[in-house]
């Protein structure tokens, strides 16, 4: 760990994500964003795939100090890739000095990333490629109104699964996806945990490889709350043991919270709209004890 | 025709208004058109809809550039030139202004030419989700051409799927509007369409090839949405209470999402006012609870009873 | 010096005499050879540089274009199904306004699904931004290659080129090809300059950025729009130099016996040579014919191709593509063009060559005989696809073995 990153005060006091992005208020995408880009800096090059954040910038209007790059859904990581091998091939000819570099970033949603960019992920990871993926999963299909992506949770009410007992899939398990390839780094975070997701951005960059970095985004507008909660959301998730953070490194997984006592998955469930469902005009009691076996299944595994 | 456009900020149902309003002239057979102007929508952030009905088909499409009647549910929109809230209003519009203050006064702020009718906007934050309704009942009484009970039939309808409680909450709301406007009923008109004599000739050009590097949708300087007011969008303001601020360092401003608080040398931190968007995530983990949040329009109005 | 070589091996030598930095890949049928030649240059040291093989061809694409934008000199290749999985990029790219060169191995495309060549898959890229140069020979494909890197990358069109030869045709068959020497094409197509375009720590930039309504909209479109009708000119001037250097002239159109022709054929690709024996054989039985072949597509030489049919009795476009419910791609084309100029010439349209099928030298004659009929009649006939009654016979026997219903000899 680097030992500058101890406590909140060792994180920056400046920010460098420009205010004035078309996010919407209480974002936890942006949140973050903002703080993984105060980490990262202005020497890289965003990659960003469709999602909420294709309005990060809208010309003229860029909330970055360092360079971005717009794709598509599908192959943010191939834009990736296509600017590293160039920074590659210029620095390695001389035709660029190495101070020019810059770092790839990926950006993406999570339907970017569980679905339709799933085969581009792979394929940047299986080349090797030197690039950090962002992800940030808000756990639907946000930009076009929150319906259900393969992030979505078990329950959650999308604007496609509004039926008594909300979706009725498993979240797709990005983490594991990226573990199975074995990349250089792999690590869960938070915004409303800055700590812990600046240690391990700082632990990220310092890295070279496919790295990914998936952070929970609480979605006001999405999950249904009100958006001054967003950081509380967060941090009931990760007490509730619903958002476990963890990190991939030298092969292996390390959880770098273990929440105890983990409070139960309603108290994170309650809090939003998309599970209301759930708990009125009756418990659905069923789905509840569905979604807190499935939690306990997990922790059960990693502190066996 | 009646040409309606409604203006308001995501999140205060314009779009439902509009739908509501629709639905009503339809009841009332007219022929409709509703529809809300397609953009970034964000709570908070500005927004428009449409709504056209005629006594026969409509065969105009897409932005009403002249309104016959702009109905705004939030008059702080009119200090956001982006918002273009009187756009294309002449000497025969109607401005419907939900907010405070009184006619006479709107209109010669706003050296407006038309009929300005205020639709006072009572009850501070209760109703910021309803104020297209409220629009909606207004505009439908000022038309004069709808009735009570198409306007409950209309509402009842385009509210269904939230059922009896929205529905019911939303009924009275634009009702109390509908009544509040009683006197201006029939004030607004339906006007005629453009007419292909003596027109003003669009002023078309022959579009220059560029170089490349400007013809594309490139921007070649760091961090310009700055320029982007999205503390605009706030409808509540967080105040940071210095007594107690105990300068913890940073927890405001790391979890600010829009990099909007900073952290002055001395460690106390410091709102951005023209970019906070109002999300309060600041007043809800502020350690010692030193940050309060106060409804914008209230802040506003202290701000402008201390200036000199 | 002039050696044998495939149009996948010109279209390589192309791109090593081009120099290409970067070289993102995809393997499909019939392009393979191309990144293959180019896969061993690399590894040999021949080119300096990466290839990088992507997993699908809407990645090959991304990255071109990412390099492109990052300031290399890029090549790529697909074919058929491939360009058209990468379609939602080779519409987005060119408004990037990253010059790179993307050889299209032209194959028909499926349903049903088969290797050989017809046109549809490149006419699908048709609207999409990119200049497109048509090849008739090997040779053609190697000298294309370089002139498509110097209109991509010329600061006045600054947009990214297709270059297309059709499979089998010209992809896997060997033809003398005179290969330009490395001096000679780096003199004609000097080092990448990148005009400024690039992600630099130095120098941050926001690309490609969503604008918000139709009026920024339509000027980005139509800025492009612009830029590929100025590549006509900066064409002219660049088919000259290379004319100048290399002695081969590869104007926009190429007329080949058509000035003085009563009736003219009308084709793009490698059957072209095949129309022109046919012009040589008409000629000899006393009909004038001729032969008009755009090589250039995008931006369309509609000046050009109004001189060259100017006068002309008549022309039959012959179109190895397929719009479904319209016809053939190239003949609405030329029509649009040709509509109330005076002396215009009758239009026929023929759809042939679909999937790879011949044309034969009997059907040259015979359309060139319906257009003789129709400057006499004064109209056209209707359009016809090239199809013999013992096609439709073989047809009916493969349906009988696949005992298609309700045809004779069918077993169920």
């Amino acid at each position: 760990m680097n030992p500058a990153l101890r406590r909140m005060k060792d994180l920056p006091s400046t920010h460098l994500l420009g205010a004035g992005s078309a996010m919407c208020a209480g974002c936890g995408g942006l949140l973050a964003l903002h703080e993984i880009y105060d980490l990262l800096g202005a020497r890289t090059v965003f990659v960003n795939a469709a999602s909420c954040m294709t309005l990060l910038a809208s010309y003229p209007f860029t909330p970055f100090r360092g360079s971005w790059l717009y794709t598509a859904m599908a192959s943010a990581p191939a834009g990736a890739q296509g600017v590293r091998d160039a920074l590659d091939i210029l620095i390695g000819q001389g035709r660029l000095p190495p101070e020019e570099d810059l770092t790839a970033v990926a950006l993406t949603g999570d339907g970017a990333a569980t679905g339709i960019g799933l085969s581009a992920t792979s394929g940047a990871i299986d080349r090797g490629l030197d690039f950090i993926y962002l992800c940030y999963d808000n756990e639907g299909y946000g930009n076009t109104g929150q319906q259900s992506s393969p992030a979505t949770p078990l329950g959650a009410r999308t604007a496609t699964s509004g039926g008594a007992h909300g979706h009725a899939a498993s979240k797709k398990d990005l983490f594991a996806i990226w573990v199975a390839h074995r990349p250089v780094y792999a690590a869960t975070v938070v915004g409303a945990d800055p700590l812990d997701l600046a240690r391990k951005i700082d632990k990220a960059r310092a890295l070279t490889g496919p790295r990914l970095i998936h952070a929970l985004a609480p979605c006001p507008p999405g999950w249904s709350f009100d958006p001054a909660e967003a950081v509380e959301i967060g941090r009931l998730a990760v007490k509730t043991g619903v958002w476990p953070l963890k990190e991939y490194v030298d092969g292996k997984v390390v959880h770098t919270h273990v929440p105890h006592p983990r409070l139960p998955v309603e108290e994170y469930l309650k809090r939003q709209g998309r599970f209301r469902h759930l708990f009125e005009p009756e418990r659905d009691v069923q789905v509840l004890a569905r979604i807190q076996s499935q939690v306990d299944a997990y922790w059960a595994e990693v502190c066996a | 025709m009646y040409r309606i456009r409604l203006h308001g900020r995501g999140g205060q149902g314009i779009k439902t208004g509009s739908r509501i309003l629709g639905s009503a002239f339809f009841g009332a057979g007219f022929e409709v058109q509703d529809a809300p102007v397609y953009g970034a929508e964000r709570r908070g952030a500005s927004m428009a809809a449409h709504v056209r009905a005629a006594r026969s088909p409509i065969r105009e499409r897409g932005v009403i550039t002249r309104p016959d009647l702009v109905a705004l549910a939030d008059e702080t929109l009119l200090q956001v030139p982006a918002a273009n809230v009187l756009s294309g209003v002449g000497p025969d519009s109607v401005l419907l202004l939900h907010g405070n203050g009184d006619a006479e006064t709107w209109r010669a702020r706003l050296a407006f030419s038309g009929t300005v009718v205020v639709l006072p906007a009572a009850g501070e934050h209760a109703e910021a989700e309803l104020g297209g309704a409220r629009c909606a009942g207004a505009a439908a009484r000022l038309a004069g051409v709808i009735s009570r009970q198409q306007l409950m039939a209309a509402i009842a309808q385009e509210l269904a799927s939230l059922g009896p409680s929205a529905t019911e909450t939303t009924t009275a709301q634009a009702l109390a509007a509908y009544d509040a406007v009683a006197r201006h009923a029939g004030v607004l008109r339906e006007s005629r369409p453009a007419a292909a004599v003596a027109f003003a000739a669009p002023e078309w050009i022959d579009l220059p090839l560029e170089s490349a590097r400007i013809a594309a949708p490139d921007i070649f300087a760091a961090a310009t949405s700055v320029e982007m007011r999205t503390g605009l969008w706030r409808t509540m303001r967080p105040e940071i209470d210095y007594a107690h601020c105990n300068r913890c360092a940073w927890i405001c401003s790391t979890l600010c999402p829009d990099s909007a608080i900073r952290v002055l040398a001395d460690r106390s931190p410091e709102i951005d006012l023209e970019h906070c968007k109002g999300c309060m995530i600041c007043v809800s983990v502020c350690p010692p609870h030193a940050i309060r949040a106060l409804p914008e329009r209230a802040a506003r109005a202290r701000e402008l009873a201390a200036a000199p | 010096m002039r050696r044998l070589l495939t149009g996948n091996a010109a279209a390589a030598w192309g791109a090593r005499l081009a120099r290409a930095d970067y070289v993102p890949a995809f393997p499909i049928t019939p392009q393979t050879e191309i990144i293959e030649l180019l896969a061993q240059w690399f590894d040999s040291g021949e080119l300096r540089g990466r290839l990088t093989l992507l997993e699908s061809e809407h990645s090959m694409l991304t990255a071109a274009a990412a390099a492109a934008a990052t300031g290399v000199r890029v090549f790529t290749a697909t074919s058929s199904q491939g360009l058209l999985y990468a379609m939602e990029m080779l519409y987005t790219v060119p408004g990037w306004r990253a010059p790179f060169v993307l050889v299209n191995v032209s194959r028909g495309l499926a349903s049903p699904i088969t290797l050989e060549s017809d046109h549809n898959d490149v006419l699908a890229a048709r609207d999409s931004g990119f200049l497109q140069f048509h090849c008739a020979s090997c040779q053609e494909v190697v000298d294309s290659v370089l002139l498509a890197y110097r209109l991509a990358e010329d600061p006045r069109v600054r947009l990214p080129a297709i270059v297309n030869l059709d499979g089998f045709h010209l992809s896997f068959t060997r033809e003398p090809v005179d290969l330009p020497t490395a001096e000679a094409a780096a003199a004609f197509l000097p080092p990448f300059e990148s005009h400024g375009i690039g992600f630099r720590a130095s120098r941050p930039v926001s690309q490609a950025v969503a604008v918000l309504g139709g009026s920024a909209y339509s000027y980005f479109r139509y800025e492009t729009h612009l830029a590929a009708e100025q590549a006509l000119a900066a064409h002219g001037a660049i088919a000259a130099e290379f004319a100048q250097r290399f002695g081969r002239p590869h104007e926009a159109v190429e007329r080949y016996r058509s000035d003085d022709a009563e009736i003219v054929f009308f084709m793009i690709g490698a059957f072209a040579t095949k129309a022109m024996d046919a012009v040589d054989r008409l000629r000899e039985a006393g009909v004038a014919a001729g032969l008009v072949r755009p090589r250039l597509l995008r931006p369309y030489p509609a000046a050009d191709l109004q001189r060259a049919l100017a006068g002309r009795r008549a022309v039959a476009v012959i179109d190895q593509n397929l719009s479904v419910g319209k016809g053939g791609v190239l003949h609405g084309e030329l029509a649009s063009v040709l509509y109330g100029q005076p002396d215009a010439p009758l239009l026929a349209s023929y759809v042939g060559g679909l999937g790879g099928r011949d044309i034969s030298a009997e059907e040259f004659f015979q359309i060139a005989r319906e257009l003789q009929d129709a400057v006499l009649a004064g109209r056209v006939p209707p359009p016809r696809l090239l199809y013999t009654a013992g096609e439709l016979r073989q047809m009916r026997n493969l349906q009988a073995i696949a005992a298609a219903p309700g045809i004779a000899g069918a077993r169920a």
